[in-house]
């Protein structure tokens, strides 16, 4: 309800807007985050699998759709399914021997799968472009190559985009696989004994979530027009970005990523805009000490803030538990 | 000779380095059986009920589910093949309600609504239906140990191993897991039972095994085991009497 509520009047804000602001590149930009800040709730929030690696899949998207728009004149509403598909098979490849990592060794191990990339992408110059990056030529509207003069139009582009992917979220959550996950994130021996596949499941959320991860990836090239392996395949920029929207909102549940993307992109954004002149680096200095304030005071995410059902709280269960007796 | 035995060891060890924490132990488990397994700490038991879900790998020997070699399989397999356990200080999904964590469980063998259905019938049947929409941490021991019992319950298994369900329950308490054991077994259940209220364990098993060291070395019925000067050495020391081991356990 709350959900239908946000989109309704996320969807209205390009009305009311002036089209060339500021303000609505940054509230696409903020949506985009959220939807991939989603995707990767659903390995690292669900499942726990906490994945410092991710733009790797963001890049495969965009590396994928604008090749193969670049090269080959295949549009990239065709390149991003095409991308997260890619990246979805990376997924699975990189899920092989690191799934079986748990806590701080499988963060590790994603990280270091993005930094290939990055390392790929910078070198293999004769497929990739290189360090100069991928520049989308401006062709004006043309909405079945994905090119719009509006922003507006790329805002409720990803609005849906944002949308499908909490769908996929919500989907997984209340299946027989959210449970599967959620007990896997919690107690993987227990969850095994009980009969949880949990490698199967794991697989399954790192490959879905990597596809949507792709997904979200051309949408960003196609969105800025521009991008490098060190920007696409960044470990601050994006791997750690999308997890910190996740955590700052809240783990493993749908509106995490949304209240995390909509705090901190606009926030990282005023950071920019106010600090970067006075000195270097001093932007991402604010930046981070808002971060650590907000992991301090709610480590649960701000979402935790609000109970998520009413029956779940403990003072009901001890009013019932005072009462219960064995029966003969 | 009979029929296949439900579950069969077959002179199975397990070692960590140069430990041998399990040596060679051999038994057999028949459809209906409620079993008790003791032994001093470190004796080996909850090692042995590792290997037999799967969590731990054997080095010698096999483990047999009415007929079928299950050591080898991963743990979910086994729970899919019927014998699953319930772990010391039930490790609960602590971030689940009751219900909940038993639904996981019953996902196993049917599809989420009719999971989440036989999760109900099963917690109104242990008696805690009341509890099922309640979150897991702040259950009291009984009934925690009951929810363990309940998800165990929801992959509908053969055998079940139950690790230490009794520990840091009152008396009653115990009286009502021991009932719904009983219950259980009625309905063609089996249980191989790792406990330390020697109370319950002489209360609710016909049969005992003794392990020492790693070792089976006693297997029989409670009195007969009780008067064994083996298990009563490997409580209590050689100068030990039979009378002594309830106290030196309670």
């Amino acid at each position: 309800m709350l959900f239908a509520v946000f989109i309704g009047a996320a969807a209205l804000l390009p009305l009311v807007l002036d089209p060339r602001s500021h303000l609505l590149h940054v509230g696409a930009l903020a949506l985009l985050f959220a939807a991939t800040a989603q995707a990767w709730n659903i390995v690292g929030g669900l499942a726990n699998q906490v994945s410092l690696g991710h733009a790797a899949f963001f890049g495969i998207g965009a590396y994928t759709s604008t090749l193969l728009y670049l090269r080959l004149g295949i549009s990239p509403w065709l390149g991003l399914p095409a991308g997260a598909v890619l990246a979805g098979v990376a997924a699975a490849l990189l899920s092989l021997p690191t799934l079986r990592l748990r806590g701080h060794y499988f963060a590790l191990a994603t990280l270091a799968f993005a930094e290939v990339m990055r390392v790929i992408a910078n070198s293999w110059t004769r497929l990739s472009g290189g360090p100069l990056g991928l520049s989308i030529p401006f062709v004006g509207s043309r909405p079945e190559l994905f090119a719009f003069r509006s922003v507006s139009a790329y805002y409720w582009i990803i609005l849906v985009l944002l949308v499908a992917v909490c769908a996929v979220f919500q989907l997984f959550a209340g299946r027989a696989l959210g449970y599967q996950l959620r007990a896997v994130r919690e107690n993987e021996d227990a969850a095994e004994v009980t009969g949880v596949d949990t490698f199967r499941v794991k697989l399954t959320a790192s490959v879905v979530s990597a596809m949507l991860t792709g997904a979200c990836g051309t949408v960003f090239a196609q969105f800025t027009y521009y991008f490098d392996p060190d920007s696409i395949f960044s470990l601050a920029g994006i791997s750690v970005r999308i997890a910190m929207i996740a955590v700052v909102g809240g783990l493993g549940r749908l509106g995490g990523p949304i209240i995390g993307a909509l705090l901190l992109i606009p926030l990282d954004e005023i950071a920019n805009a106010t600090l970067s002149g006075k000195a270097a680096g001093l932007s991402q200095l604010v930046f981070a000490l808002i971060l650590i304030a907000a992991i301090l005071i709610q480590p649960r995410g701000i979402l935790a803030l609000w109970p998520e059902r009413k029956s779940t709280r403990p003072e009901v269960v001890h009013g019932m538990t005072g009462t219960y007796r064995w029966a003969p | 000779m009979g029929p296949v035995a439900l579950l069969a060891a077959d002179a199975i060890s397990v070692s960590f380095g140069g430990l041998k924490a399990v040596d060679g132990v051999s038994f057999e488990l028949r459809e209906g059986e409620i079993v008790g397994l003791i032994g001093p700490n470190g004796a080996g038991k909850t090692t042995l009920f590792n290997s037999f879900v799967g969590l731990q790998k054997l080095t010698a020997g096999g483990i047999f589910l009415e007929g079928r070699r299950i050591s080898g399989l991963k743990p979910h397999r086994i729970a899919a093949a019927g014998m699953t356990k319930t772990f010391q200080h039930a490790a609960l999904f602590p971030d689940m309600s009751v219900i909940e964590n038993v639904t996981t469980a019953g996902v196993l063998r049917h599809k989420l609504p009719e999971a989440r259905q036989r999760a109900a019938a099963i917690l109104e049947r242990l008696r805690i239906g009341a509890l099922a929409d309640a979150h897991v941490v702040s259950l009291t021991f009984a009934h925690k140990a009951l929810v363990a019992l309940a998800r165990a319950l929801a992959t509908e298994p053969k055998v079940l191993l139950l690790d230490e369900v009794m520990a840091a329950l009152t008396p009653p308490e115990m009286d009502g897991v021991m009932r719904v054991i009983r219950t259980l077994r009625e309905d063609g259940l089996t249980f191989l039972i790792v406990e330390h209220h020697t109370r319950a364990i002489m209360a609710l098993c016909e049969r005992l095994l003794v392990m020492d060291f790693g070792c089976l070395i006693a297997d029989g019925r409670p009195l007969e085991i009780a008067g064994d000067p083996r298990v009563i050495t490997a409580y209590l020391g050689s100068a030990a009497t039979a009378d002594g081991i309830g106290h030196a356990r309670n």
